[in-house]
């Protein structure tokens, strides 16, 4: 098998690089390099710590100096009788390097020695060709074809390029009405169409989401959550918004650096948060620091460059001419960014917070925070505060009824004070603002939900077992006197009364050991002891009507001058509306009701004695209690209640934050203990156009990189893109245009379209169309087998490739075929069905993931909640990264598990369910699927199977009832449940086609 | 399991899609050189096909892996005097100027914590192992034991990255995946790299599936995870109302369908698909099938000291044997229970009690069955644990940690290397864990330096550029 390897790889590399014509002359990029990059420069390169016998290759000076080489003269030259040499000590590359010159290999070098030994400097690392405005696309495709006797396929039938445009523009299979449209209407204008849908950004974002190493969890260790979600959002906006590439790279690079930033220019910026970070035990803040600064040069220059500076940390790069002090230098740009090593204790930020804290950012477990609401929050949030401040003016204002209403409750106060008896002094009613109500699993219901005592609301609390909520009294103690007694209110319903029901205060300093209770006794707070700890006030109290709980001081075991701090309302289950709570006192402190020394003094004047202020410290009181504003004060806690739920579910993402440039040193061989290394300040790499350093800031990293002079970032875009659209780069190493990546297939189209971008000012949905509308993009990808054996891996695109679907495309096909897709663009990542049981490894903390029970649960793959230490395991099936690091390019495998997922995980079983309900024949589903009728073979295949399973299902309908239970989308109840089950087999059958999960 | 079959290979001649990574990459090999072409012919089994560097030792791995850090004191690595000077300072010498993990806050104020449990003398040999580990003893003279690990991570999660990728940076490929990678998977119907996973006796630090990734080599070769709750390999139970033979149907319609389709189109990925679909509904029965104990003897069952599927380590030794059985190449077990901050003295026990009677039962059944001459065990944790006290525990540590190799190939009834007297650093006969890398690719054949894969244009190697084999304990 090997054997055969190299002849067939032979044959390939005379069809690839037939410029190399034995009239012609040798080119040193396209026919040298490679040779001696990969096979010397290793020992013989830009490294000067490892370079052998000072001899270096990579530059003709170096080359000449030693008489390596001589141009012209292969005796004369080294290198020529070290490479064609028999002898085991003086052949290069010596043996143990594993790495050994092919004798077709030997003649290049040899030729080219012989033509003068002409270098160029590396194809990436010079300016960009000018576009040419004479050639297309398909020129250079042509002309390329056209040298080694090929010609471009036909055109693909009108279906698969129908098809093939949605794939690969939106990711949204064509519906029936769109094929229909798509015939009637001219190509362009069809594009635009697609290029104008919400769902290109979503498209788009993908791979874009790859590459900055996008993530919903931490990834080290525990890999906590960490919300980013509106990062994504505005990647897919400004896709959606064709935001040009050079802005769009300077927002998120620096878009914090902005004059004026705005809040969306801050999200782009999270970019540089994006990175995993740990907040494990016991780490050292410098070295996770050293860990994150090295991550970002990578991400960095793989995005933008498709360079490996990345190789240059612990020592000069093997291949291209980028220094060590290139990569401290690039990851110094990055210095600034407030954040720490460490997310523990131990770690700490470059300066102190609190400067950054009065600017409003707020410090979560991740550092500053960025607060982001939508464009609806905040336009919602405008309207209710609007309405807010109506109702409050409106609460303000004095009425005669106002005046009158307070006049008599200041008269019931001072009868109230005249009298000897206890007064009740009312420690928790209505929402119990001022005792900040503490225990979640109950809620406020007022008249029209449920009963209420006083006042607008009560308190109802529903359970099958314990169940409680504490009302806090730390910030005013409530003091008890001889012969005060408690009470609460309590209605139970008499469908479902509880057990039992307990009052439990706690006292200042002994605790909860004050507890009455009624009924049976369940609750197991102090069960078992006797006296004040568990008191037994009586039996369950009459359901159906509102009933005073009470019981003395005494019983509870509290003395005069005591002091309580909260006060516990529990329950053994069923269903209790709890209202006003308080205590019954001839305690002179409460007879006022706990007033406040003003409000006292007000009331006990005689009315003409009363100033302005008294008169307004009565109805400022008395507003909170008037009958006539009690539909307005609804309102506002109403209004406030909402405005807190939005401000709530208002997202959050941590903040790029420029502080203090932290000091970069280079770390010799990487060692971040090592603080020996020389200081250095940002800089671009040395080589570059426009080289920089200095005083620099990432906004004039941003700058560079898509400034016209740099030779790279155009290229690398264009040469992904490209990837995309074609199934390989111009360039086939989509990662690496340096000395070890790949010499162009098409050196003049990756150029004019990279300077065709650039002049478009960066035009990224013109760059899509001019590619998709290329005749070369609409060819058939059915290959002859002539060319299936010439050009095995398509790389002169005398064809179109077959591309199997991205991971979240394969969700999405499935979801939109069978109408369950839900469009919605943007929003926090959503949950899909997950086998129980997958994050049994997270821990710190433990985790139970909990799919969508909405229709979160059917948003599209590109939504799909990112954990990196266990990406969904459907996801990771079909090869999506885990983005622990940049990825710039997906592996496409074939394996058994894609089956196992396409035949049982429950979302694609559950979308040939919808699919058999939407569609009521074989060939209607098949045709939603496909964009194209069954042909006869097909259908009878189906059709054959259809009518097993219908009597599979007829013999035991309990498997009907079984598939179609798999899911959370309900069936309905019209349809016979064994022929929907029968047709929701055969669309299982459909969906799994690799005609539905490939773009043709 | 061949994620693609010989079958196919032969259709697709020498290469395969045009669009997928190891294509573009291998363009790379083409214009540059041949390295590569190796790359090529990986299609089908391993990239290395019948091709060994060396004679072959072993077929397969099975790598215990002993997670949170199991304590060298408390395990191989007798340390009287450490004994000597329990509860006294720990001597500066030591430890200055070294990296600490958590310990970090209380240095200068560190003291000695002597060994906690006595070590006895095992086997002819004569090896001491501590007398928590009665079972694995009683096997002494089947182990080469090594008190000289060191590694470069003191935290948990880039440790494990460590010893399984030889890289600290996230996402490099995992031993079983370079494994795999190189030689394939000799397995029909299972996958070849399988991770099982057990947890008790201490606190369960987090695993991270990127410890069995195959990172940037091609997704078949990463490791399959096997859950002992609910299904044990992801979606590999029909859905609710589908029987063995209705999936049948369903995988024969979508079969005859697609050849249908091959039939119009000439595409290479369709005969692929295919072979992956009678794959996977073959795995639908092998799995259960593997999982399903209920066949072993009483005698095995009370050797190994559990019962089937209840998820414990030993279940998982038992499962391992059954794993190699059926070829599975590269079999890995962790034990997440190690990490013993605090309360050494109690939790060490405990979870010694879990993994040693299983591990030691691993043993001498693959012996009896003889099968132990082909296969390689590697028992041990990510790192050691500090002779300095952390309260009642003990901290993470990287200059020595003990492990053990045991199978074909391997001496037994052998030390090698010495830690100082106090089982700080290892002062005789390091090895790291690039050492341990190059060994195991060695005795299934394969020089560590031969295989390579060209990843950003650098020929990546799963002991980067370091490793030399521990050959004093090599038979």
């Amino acid at each position: 098998m090997f054997y055969r390897t190299i002849y067939s790889a032979l044959a390939l590399f005379a069809l690839i690089v037939p410029a190399a014509k034995a009239e012609e002359k040798l080119s040193f990029n396209r026919d040298i390099r490679p040779i001696l990059s990969d096979k010397c420069f290793h020992c013989h390169g830009p490294d000067k710590n490892t370079r052998e016998a000072d001899i270096r290759l990579d530059t003709r000076e170096g080359a000449l100096a030693e008489e390596s080489i001589v141009p012209g003269d292969i005796k004369a030259s080294e290198v020529y009788w070290r490479i064609t040499s028999d002898d085991e000590d003086d052949i290069m590359p010596p043996p143990d390097s594993n790495k050994h010159l092919t004798s077709e290999e030997k003649k290049l070098v040899e030729r080219w020695i012989k033509e003068g030994a002409e270098y160029e400097a590396h194809w990436a690392y010079l300016s960009v060709e000018p576009a040419s405005s004479e050639h297309s696309i398909d020129d250079f495709v042509a002309e390329r074809l056209a040298a080694v006797g090929l010609e471009r396929s036909k055109s693909a039938d009108p279906v698969t390029v129908l098809r093939r445009l949605h794939f690969d523009i939106t990711g949204i299979p064509p519906t029936e009405e769109e094929a229909k449209r798509f015939g009637e209407t001219d190509l362009g204008s069809y594009v635009d169409g697609l290029l104008a849908s919400p769902h290109f950004g979503e498209r788009m974002a993908i791979e874009w989401l790859d590459a900055v190493r996008y993530a919903d969890s931490v990834g080290y260790h525990g890999d906590q959550l960490i919300e980013v979600s509106a990062y994504r959002d505005w990647v897919i906006n400004a896709f959606n918004a064709n935001m040009p590439f050079d802005q769009f790279t300077i927002e998120q690079i620096a878009g914090d650096l902005l004059s004026d930033a705005t809040l969306q220019q801050k999200v782009a910026s999270v970019f540089n948060r994006l990175g995993q970070t740990s907040e494990e035990g016991g780490i050292q803040n410098a070295e996770y620091l050293a860990k994150y600064q090295a991550e970002r040069v990578r991400t960095t220059t793989t995005t933008w460059m498709g360079a490996t500076l990345a190789c240059a940390e612990c020592h000069d790069h093997k291949f291209d001419p980028y220094s060590t002090k290139d990569f401290y230098q690039f990851a110094a740009f990055f210095a600034d960014i407030l954040e720490k090593g460490a997310w523990t204790g131990d770690g700490s930020f470059q300066e102190d917070i609190k400067p950054y804290e009065a600017q409003g950012y707020k410090f979560g477990k991740r550092g500053p925070m960025l607060s982001v609401p939508s464009e609806e929050d905040e336009a919602r949030l405008k309207e209710l505060g609007q309405k807010l401040a109506a109702q409050k003016t409106q609460s303000q204002v004095i009425t005669p009824e106002l005046k009158a209403g307070a006049a008599k409750w200041v008269k019931e106060q001072v009868a109230v004070m005249a009298k000897d008896g206890p007064v009740d002094y009312v420690i928790l009613s209505e929402r119990g603002e001022k005792r900040n109500i503490e225990t979640k699993g109950w809620k406020f219901v007022g008249a029209d939900q449920g009963q209420v005592f006083d006042g607008s609301v009560s308190r109802l609390q529903e359970s099958k077992g314990l169940i409680q909520h504490i009302g806090n009294g730390k910030g005013d103690p409530l003091e008890v006197a001889d012969g005060d007694e408690l009470y609460a209110y309590v209605f139970l319903d008499p469908k479902n009364p509880p057990s039992e029901v307990m009052l439990q205060f706690h006292h200042e300093k002994g605790g909860w050991n004050h507890r009455a209770w009624w009924g049976r006794d369940e609750i197991p707070y102090g069960k078992g002891t006797k006296g004040p700890a568990h008191f037994k006030a009586g039996e369950l109290p009459e359901s159906g009507k509102w009933i005073r709980l009470s019981v003395s001081v005494k019983d509870l075991g509290l003395k005069a001058g005591e002091k309580l701090t909260q006060f516990a309302f529990t329950q053994f289950g069923g269903k209790v509306f709890w209202d006003q709570s308080g205590l019954t006192t001839k305690n002179e402190k409460y007879r006022w009701g706990g007033f406040s020394q003003e409000l006292n003094e007000a009331i006990k004047k005689p009315e003409s004695d009363r100033n302005k202020k008294d008169q307004a410290a009565i109805l400022t009181h008395y507003r909170t209690i008037a009958p006539e504003l009690e539909s307005v004060r609804n309102a506002i806690a109403q209004l406030d209640g909402q405005m807190t739920g939005i401000k709530a579910g208002i997202r959050t993402v941590p903040a790029t934050v420029s502080a203090k440039r932290r000091v970069i040193r280079i770390l010799a061989r990487g060692n971040w203990m090592d603080k020996s290394g020389e200081v250095v300040q940002p800089g671009t790499p040395h080589f570059l156009p426009d080289h920089r350093e200095g005083d620099l800031t990432r906004l004039d990293l941003a700058k560079w990189l898509v400034s016209p002079e740099n030779p790279l970032t155009s290229r690398t875009f264009v040469n992904r893109m490209w990837a995309r659209f074609f199934g390989s780069g111009i360039s086939g190493a989509v990662e690496d245009l340096g000395s070890q990546g790949q010499w162009p297939t098409h050196p003049e189209l990756l150029d004019h379209l990279a300077a065709g971008f650039v002049e478009s000012g960066w035009d990224m949905k013109q760059l899509v169309k001019t590619i998709v509308l290329s005749e070369t993009y609409r060819q058939s990808s059915n290959a002859t087998p002539a060319l299936q054996e010439r050009d095995p891996y398509n790389r002169l695109l005398a064809r179109q490739s077959g591309i199997r679907l991205v991971a979240e495309l394969v969700r999405d096909n499935a979801l939109a075929v069978s109408g369950l897709l839900n469009p919605e663009v943007g929003g926090p990542s959503a949950r899909p069905y997950q086998p129980a049981g997958y994050y049994q490894h997270l821990n710190f903390p433990r985790r139970t993931y909990k799919a969508g029970a909405d229709a979160s649960q059917y948003r599209r793959g590109v939504y799909t909640h990112w954990q990196r230490t266990f990406l969904h395991p459907a996801m990771r099936a079909f090869d999506a990264p885990s983005r622990e690091e940049c990825a710039v390019k997906r592996d496409v495998s074939s394996t058994p598990l894609q089956a196992l997922v396409l035949l049982n995980d429950p979302t694609f079983v559950e979308a040939a369910k919808a699919l058999a309900e939407n569609e009521s024949s074989i060939p209607e589903m098949f045709q939603r699927v496909l964009t194209r009728a069954p042909d006869a073979a097909e259908l009878e295949v189906l059709t054959k199977f259809y009518h097993s399973e219908l009597a599979r299902f007829e013999k035991e309908p309990n498997y009907a009832d079984a598939l179609l239970a798999v899911g959370m989308k309900a069936i309905p109840k019209t349809e016979s449940h064994v022929q929907l089950a029968a047709r929701t087999s055969v669309a299982r059958s459909i969906l799994n086609l690799q005609e539905v999960i490939t773009r043709y | 399991m061949n994620f693609e079959t010989i079958d196919q290979l032969k259709r697709r001649t020498f290469l395969q899609n045009s669009f997928s990574g190891m294509g573009a990459l291998s363009m790379a090999g083409l214009l540059g050189g041949q390295q590569n072409l190796f790359g090529q012919s990986s299609d089908v089994d391993g990239v290395l096909g019948e091709t060994r560097h060396r004679p072959v030792k072993v077929k397969r791995v099975i790598h215990l892996c002993m997670a949170g850090g199991q304590s060298h004191l408390e395990s191989f690595d007798n340390k009287p005097k450490l004994a000597e000077l329990d509860g006294k300072p720990m001597p500066a010498s030591f430890t200055e100027g070294q990296q600490l993990a958590q310990l970090q806050k209380s240095a200068g104020k560190l003291k000695c914590m002597g060994p906690r449990y006595a070590f006895k003398k095992w086997g002819k040999s004569g090896q001491e192992i501590s007398e928590v580990f009665p079972h694995i003893g009683s096997v002494a003279d089947e182990i080469a034991i090594i008190r000289s690990m060191q590694t470069e991570q003191i935290n948990h999660d880039p440790a494990h990255t460590f010893m399984n990728t030889g890289s600290i940076i996230p996402g490099r490929p995992s031993m079983g995946a370079w494994v795999n990678y190189g030689i394939g998977s000799a397995s029909e119907d299972l996958p070849g790299f399988v991770v099982l996973t057990s947890e008790g006796g201490g606190q369960g630090q987090p695993i991270s599936s990127r410890q069995w990734n195959n990172g940037f080599l091609p997704s078949r070769h990463q490791g399959v995870q096997f859950q002992s709750k609910g299904d044990a390999v992801h979606y590999v139970n029909n859905p609710a109302g589908v029987t063995r033979d209705a999936q049948r149907g369903v995988v024969d319609t979508v079969n005859q369908l697609n050849r249908l389709l091959g039939e119009r189109r000439l595409d290479p990925e369709i005969e692929g698909r295919i072979a992956q679909y009678e794959m996977a509904f073959k795995m639908q029965a092998s799995v259960p099938g593997l999982m399903d104990v209920s066949a072993e003897s009483a005698k095995t069952l009370e050797m190994y000291g559990c019962t089937p599927e209840d998820g414990s380590f030993a279940a998982n030794c038992l499962l391992a044997r059954r794993l190699a059985e059926r070829d599975v190449r590269f079999i890995q077990l962790y034990h997440r229970g190690w990490d013993h901050h605090g309360a050494i003295q109690d939790k060490f026990r405990k979870t010694a009690e879990i993994v040693d009677q299983g591990t030691a039962a691993l043993i001498r059944d693959l012996k009896e069955r003889g099968m132990l001459d082909d296969t390689l065990i590697i028992f041990g944790g990510e790192f050691g644990r500090t002779p300095m006290a952390q309260g009642s525990g003990r901290d993470h540590h990287i200059n020595a940690f003990s492990m053990f190799m045991c199978g074909g190939g391997i001496k037994g009834g052998v030390t090698h290397g010495a830690t100082d007297e106090l089982g700080y650093a290892a002062v005789e006969d390091p090895v790291h864990v690039h050492d341990l890398h190059a060994t195991m690719l060695h005795l299934l054949g394969v020089d560590h330096k031969k295989l390579t894969y060209r990843f950003q244009g650098r020929d990546f190697r799963l002991t980067d550029v370091f490793g030399h084999l521990i050959k004093p304990i090599l038979a």
